[in-house]
């Protein structure tokens, strides 16, 4: 049987030791967030994540959504745990009060979401997209739809979703058919298909609010001329009564490699009554202002996969006895070791922990600067942290999510065959991980996003929000006696890092296709220098509690998996370096026909 | 040929007063006279008041303030008789020919023989002119039509007449050219000229189109304007500039005086909103805006006029797919299916068909109409290149097309280019079918025509040496701007090790519109953002190397700036043996506008030269000072004679006034000195140490409390001041050049890594403008 705990001593750290949590008071709107208030929040989070989520999960994947007489339903047991909860708050958790929320800082709810994302990723699904929808219509709507619609969505009592897929465009949105047609009363009038909708029909609320884009009458060609409309699945009198059907059809749900349980559709649009969100032809400005935070979710995700498979294959490898250790018996009362004592199931086993808790610990310092972003009364300090997080958004949407998938295939490899076999749970989360590295922008536009846009913008302004401090770090810590052996390789890397930056870009500048070819290279190389940066600081930290406390096996461990970070896993900068340097001739000249 | 060593202006309106000025700012003696105003207690008080608005004027019609003490104010009433030793007159009063012609009889009556008299009139004929005026008159009369303001603009049309002296034609052209650094065209005696015939048929023709067409003026100026190299004021902003006003006087003039039949009749009606505008005062940027406007009710927001309802709105920002999918390719403009593409030629198919006709008209030759068109409304190409670029065959064939006549000149090249090159020869095509050689005057040597046959000496992406004769060579900036990159500093070091060996001296020339604006920024502040400060001290100190290595290099190194030359672009002037600069040359150590200091030696060259060339009271402060008093406030230099005043520019140093003189008089200068040439001796340095730094500090605290300076200006000058004054040291202890040099590079180093520093590069890379932090 598969289990799950969650990690809140290790969130504890990374939100209160790593990131100094406490000083999130001190934001305008945070002040209730003291330690008292959250820590009771993560622990009913994490309750509510292993009791009610997570038993969900495995059968939720067997039995997946089903399609009958259009009526879309969820897994057995899905609809009891929504109500749960929804009725626990947790739908609001991040929220704006004066909606109805609960205004918890984004690094507060990240956490919380890993939680639900290591418990059963596709429920957290339904949430995720309300939360999504939730954000273009605060940032976007009208007073009076956001009136008429907000509050219901924040208390879960209806969910969101957002339309933008169609079937001959993903990527390229500015394909877009999805028409909307003015009407007299200031409506309009959506007609179109969209596909792959994630929780575009369920039967977990009462009401579902579309988000779609869609073009206008005479919108100019492309990106420019596409418009964003709020389509409820049912239509809603002024006294907020949920009314009949509004031409919004579940035409089929797709059949998937993973994330089962959440209900993926194709929705028919007939002539739905819509309201338009933002300004005309801006639609994809009001989708790119909540792009950062969908896509820091869905890394999240990543990371909350890669937190379960490694408890698991820990689990596994403590459990599971086969052969004996290299260097002489361990468990002679035992007809074998356990596996654990394998130099490669240890170098797997850390491999996985050095990953995700280096991803923790990085994804919570994104959302720290994503609240400062938001909350903090100088608009330079603002402006800065906003820089901060356009920048690191698609470092750490492709990394992260690539990762989990690593760190789920090498929790299938641990448990040997066993892994292969469902009953086990471990081949769930490759299955599961797999699209995170899909949806939302592919990993491939994630680092076209990093080279094309955000590097060059304001000739590197966003850059220097990360090289900067990391610098600083670097000149003083290089050469601390404890320290050194950290901030050394976190050095070297930092300087492969600068070259290849400069590289890229003045690559890209000459000839688009050169960045173009080096992004995915480069955007890891800048994410291992990151998780670097983190791992050192994290042995800074651990060194400081054990200096002042005594010891503790879990700092002991802390630095024990910065070395391990930095021996094993961030030579791969290395390699990545030398491929971004080696340019992209060999990828540009081959033949197209010889493919 | 007879020399022009006193001029007389009569007329100190806008363009007399102009001309006047220009004429001080070549170093001739001018005396200026206007009318005696009624009950005046003062009877020069015109040409005073002229004066006086001059030196107020900006741009600046003077050079330097020693220029304006050459013109000498009167009336002329009571001096004509100052007229008596002047070599050249020049008539610039309202446009009045019974007025224009009794002025004559009293200039004939004082000026001496052999003397000659010109007319600015850009509207009355020459015959006119001397109609019934005596022959003497008649032999020493032409007309030199300047273009405003006339110090900037580099056209001067002229006009002889049947009876004028070819001596006196060649005298006024000789010093048109050398003296006033003009651009001279001949003109036949026809109305408008070339410049302004076809330039306002131009203006007349994008007007109309853009009325008919109800295109957005935004759009209008869009097309007409950058895609054909036409400056980005395009028609409707530089109406604005030149004022609205000005439009119907000479739309009127030519209509009046244009034989039946010509082109520009069609395009010559009454513009009713037009009308309208001047009469409420909207006469353009002199009056209360015109086309474009800010409106200051609404907290300065821009505004443009709706060609069709005549109402102003929120400018707009040009977004012209036309211009966008043409890109460099003209003829697409012209072909694309879009109201864009066909108000693109509409207007400009009949310009340029107009420019055809005016061949064997207006003039006989091709580049006098090209050579108008650059320098009169500063097109990059004048009309024929133009049509070169777009081929004679399809623009004969889109003429016919449209309708449009087809002008003896385009039959007689027959699908030929106008201009070609044959074995390295510049050949123009002629209305006879033939091509004559185009032959540069003597003294003119252009660095294009030298890559028209030959190869780059040295070349990379930002830099490159040609060889241009006589064992001299050049070196030229190639980068966007000429701002400086590692990859100039790398060839400049190669460039000096080639000469060394293969050639006798050095000239660092280009013929782009900027000699150099100073490093580039946008690389820095990249290099910056990304922490690659020891990337960034590595430029800093292999600039200084370089440019050492100039400044000691065994053979004579001459620069020869035209434009702005600011920060790098600058210090590279600083270390040169000598420098001959074009009049127009604006020098300035700029850096700390960007929160830095000069780190390529400028601070080191600054402090030599007020030391040794600076008659300053002795001891060790005052070098200081003129250099912190130049530095710390980014003091650009508004003019090559400026430039000598701020010692960017040593008073040996020589000044070209004429553009296309510049590189011949920089080889001739560096061939000069090739003789016997030896390095400077290195200078030595007393300075004061931090004493004289903190002084500094007070005086900007100062400036500060005043609201003159900013608190970063403060972090600025203070850097600035340890490296003037030379860090930790006293007037006993002697630095060498290194000790300074070392001095610039730690305070350019800090400041790099400052959020200041980086603030205000990164501002001025996005606005254009300074920060002030």
């Amino acid at each position: 049987m598969p289990i799950y705990k969650a990690p809140l001593r290790d969130m504890r750290f990374v939100l209160y030791e790593l990131h100094g949590g406490e000083a999130m008071t001190e934001l305008p709107g945070f002040e209730d967030f003291g330690r008292d208030l959250v820590e009771p929040v993560l622990d009913e989070a994490a309750k509510l994540c292993e009791q009610v989520l997570f038993p969900l999960n495995r059968s939720g994947d067997e039995e997946g959504c089903t399609l009958a007489n259009g009526v879309v339903s969820t897994p057995k047991g899905f609809k009891e745990a929504y109500d749960r909860f929804r009725d626990g708050g947790w739908t609001s958790i991040s929220c704006d009060p004066a909606w109805g929320g609960q205004g918890f800082p984004n690094v507060v709810s990240t956490l919380v979401e890993e939680m639900i994302c290591s418990a059963n990723l596709s429920f957290g699904m339904y949430p995720g997209l309300s939360h999504g929808a939730y954000n273009a219509l605060a940032r976007h709507g009208t007073e009076a739809l956001k009136e008429k619609w907000l509050p219901k969505l924040v208390a879960g009592e209806w969910a969101g979703t957002m339309c933008l897929t169609e079937p001959h465009c993903g990527t390229d949105l500015g394909l877009i058919r999805t028409r909307a047609e003015p009407k007299d009363d200031g409506s309009w009038a959506v007609t179109g298909t969209k596909i792959f909708i994630s929780a575009g029909d369920h039967d977990l609320t009462d009401n579902i609010l579309h988000l779609v884009l869609a073009r206008t009458p005479g919108a100019p060609k492309g990106i420019k001329g596409i418009s964003l409309f709020l389509v409820p699945k049912y239509a809603v009198g002024d006294d907020g009564a949920v009314g009949g059907p509004n031409g919004v059809t579940c035409g089929s749900i797709e059949h998937k490699m993973g994330i089962k349980a959440s209900s993926t559709c194709v929705m028919n649009f007939d002539g739905a009554t819509g309201w338009l969100i933002g300004e005309r032809h801006k639609g994809m400005r009001a989708m790119f202002t909540m792009m950062n935070t969908a896509r820091l979710g869905v890394a999240i995700q990543g990371l909350g996969i890669a937190e379960v498979s490694y408890q698991n294959a820990v689990a596994y490898a403590r459990d599971r006895i086969q052969g004996r250790s290299l260097s002489g018996t361990k468990a002679p009362d035992k007809a074998a070791d356990p596996i654990l004592v394998h130099p490669d199931v240890r170098r797997m086993l850390l491999t996985q922990r050095a990953y995700t808790e280096g991803c923790r610990a990085l994804a919570a310092g994104i959302a720290r600067e994503l609240d400062v972003s938001q909350r903090h009364p100088d608009p330079k300090v603002r402006q800065a942290a906003e820089d901060y997080v356009a920048l690191m958004t698609p470092i750490a949407k492709a990394m992260m999510t690539d990762l989990g998938s690593e760190v789920a295939n090498l929790g299938v490899q641990v448990y040997g065959g066993h892994g292969f076999i469902r009953e086990w749970g471990q081949e769930q989360y490759v299955r599961d991980a797999r699209i995170t590295q899909i949806y939302e922008g592919t990993n491939g536009v994630q680092a076209l996003d990093l080279v094309g846009r955000k590097m060059p913008a304001d000739a590197g302004r966003a850059l220097r929000r990360f090289f900067h401090p990391v610098q600083a770090f670097i000149e003083a810590k290089v050469e601390d006696e404890r320290l050194g052996v950290f901030v050394q390789p976190l050095a070297k890397a930092f300087v492969r890092l600068q070259q290849a930056t400069a590289q890229v870009a003045r690559a890209g500048l000459a000839r688009p296709d050169e960045a173009g070819a080096a992004a995915t290279d480069y955007l890891k190389l800048f994410g291992l220098t990151a998780l670097a940066h983190q791992w050192a600081r994290m042995a800074e930290v651990a060194y400081a509690r054990l200096d002042a406390d005594g010891p503790d096996t879990f700092y002991e461990a802390k630095i024990a998996t910065a070395r391990f970070f930095m021996d094993r896993l961030l030579p791969e900068s290395s390699a990545r370096f030398s491929a971004v340097m080696a340019g992209g001739r060999s990828i540009m000249e081959f033949p197209d026909d010889a493919f | 040929m007879a020399e022009i060593n006193k001029v007389a202006v009569i007329g100190a309106g806008v363009m007399g007063a102009g001309i006047a000025a220009h004429v001080a700012n070549a170093g001739v003696p001018v005396i200026l006279l206007d009318i005696v105003p009624k009950d005046a207690a003062d009877r020069s008080a015109v040409a005073k008041g002229a004066i006086e608005r001059l030196l107020k004027a900006d741009p600046a019609p003077f050079m330097s303030k020693a220029a304006a003490r050459l013109v000498t104010p009167g009336n002329v009433e009571d001096d004509l008789g100052l007229l008596a030793d002047c070599d050249l007159i020049i008539e610039a009063i309202v446009e009045r020919l019974d007025l224009k012609q009794s002025l004559y009889a009293k200039i004939d009556a004082v000026r001496k023989d052999g003397s000659i008299v010109s007319s600015n009139t850009s509207t009355i004929p020459l015959a006119a002119l001397v109609g019934g005026l005596p022959e003497r008159f008649a032999g020493d009369f032409l007309i030199t039509h300047f273009f405003n303001p006339p110090r900037y603009m580099r056209l001067l049309e002229v006009v002889a007449g049947a009876a004028t002296r070819p001596e006196a034609v060649a005298t006024v052209s000789q010093f048109a050219d050398h003296r006033l650094g003009k651009g001279v065209v001949r003109c036949k005696d026809r109305p408008g000229f070339i410049a302004n015939r076809l330039g306002v048929t131009w203006l007349q023709a994008a007007v109309v189109e853009a009325f008919d067409r109800a295109i957005d003026i935004e759009d209008a100026d869009a097309i007409i304007g950058r895609p054909m190299g036409i400056p980005k004021t395009g028609v409707f902003g530089l109406l604005d500039l030149v004022g609205l006003d000005l439009m119907p006087h000479v739309n009127a003039s030519l209509a009046g005086s244009l034989p039946a039949g010509d082109m520009f009749h069609d395009l010559y009606r009454p513009a009713p909103l037009i009308e309208k505008m001047i009469a409420e005062g909207y006469t353009g940027r002199k009056g209360k805006g015109g086309f474009y406007r800010l409106n200051r009710a609404e907290g300065k927001a821009k505004e443009a006029i709706d060609l069709t309802t005549g109402a102003y709105r929120p400018q707009k920002k040009a977004d012209v797919e036309a211009v966008k999918e043409a890109g460099r390719s003209l003829g697409k403009l012209f072909e694309h299916d879009s109201a864009a593409g066909r108000y693109a030629w509409a207007v400009m198919g009949r310009t340029l068909a107009y420019a055809a006709l005016l061949v064997g008209d207006a003039a006989d030759e091709i580049e006098a109409i090209d050579e108008a068109m650059r320098l009169g409304y500063n097109w990059k190409k004048g009309p024929f290149e133009l049509i070169d670029d777009l081929g004679v065959a399809w623009f004969v064939a889109a003429l016919e097309r449209s309708g449009l006549p087809v002008a003896p000149i385009l039959t007689a090249a027959a699908g030929r280019p106008f201009y070609r090159v044959v074995e390295g020869r510049r050949e123009v095509l002629r209305l006879d079918g033939g091509y004559a050689e185009l032959v540069r005057p003597d003294g003119v040597l252009m660095l294009a025509d030298v890559k028209l046959t030959a190869k780059p000496v040295l070349k990379n992406g930002s830099a490159s040496l040609w060889d241009i004769g006589d064992g001299v060579a050049c070196f030229e900036f190639t980068s966007k701007m000429n701002s400086l990159d590692p990859d100039t500093i790398d060839l400049l070091q190669k460039s000096i090790r080639k000469v060394a060996k293969e050639f006798k001296a050095l000239v660092i020339y280009n013929e782009g519109s900027q000699f150099s604006v100073g490093a580039n920024l946008g690389l820095a502040l990249f290099a910056a953002n990304i922490a690659a400060f020891a990337e960034i001290e590595n430029l800093i100190a292999s600039g200084q190397a370089v440019y050492k290595a100039l400044k000691y290099a065994k053979f004579p190194v001459v620069g020869a700036p035209s434009g702005m030359a600011l920060g790098g672009g600058c210090e590279i002037l600083l270390h040169c043996s000598a420098i001959q600069a074009h009049a127009e040359t604006y020098v300035g150590l700029v850096e700390v506008g960007v929160g830095l200091i000069p780190g390529w030696g400028g601070c080191k060259e600054m402090l030599a030269r007020w030391q040794s060339l600076g008659r300053l009271p002795n001891g060790p402060m005052p070098p200081v000072i003129k250099a912190f008093e130049t530095i710390s406030t980014a003091t650009v230099a508004k003019s090559a004679a400026e430039a000598k005043e701020l010692l960017f520019l040593r008073p040996s140093d020589g000044i070209t006034m004429n553009r296309y003189r510049l590189l011949a008089d920089a080889k001739a200068k560096a061939l000069s000195l090739v003789e016997g040439y030896q390095p400077p001796a290195p200078p030595t340095f007393r300075l004061p140490g931090p004493s004289a730094k903190v002084g500094m500090d007070m005086a900007v605290d100062g400036f500060r409390r005043l609201g003159k300076a900013t608190a970063y200006d403060a972090v600025v000058s203070s850097a600035l001041a340890v490296v003037l004054s030379g860090g930790d040291t006293d007037v006993i202890a002697e630095l060498s050049e290194d000790d300074v040099l070392e001095l610039e590079r730690t305070a350019f180093a800090g400041l790099v890594k400052s959020a200041g520093t980086l603030d205000r590069i990164e501002h001025m890379l996005m606005t254009g403008k300074p920060l002030r932090n």
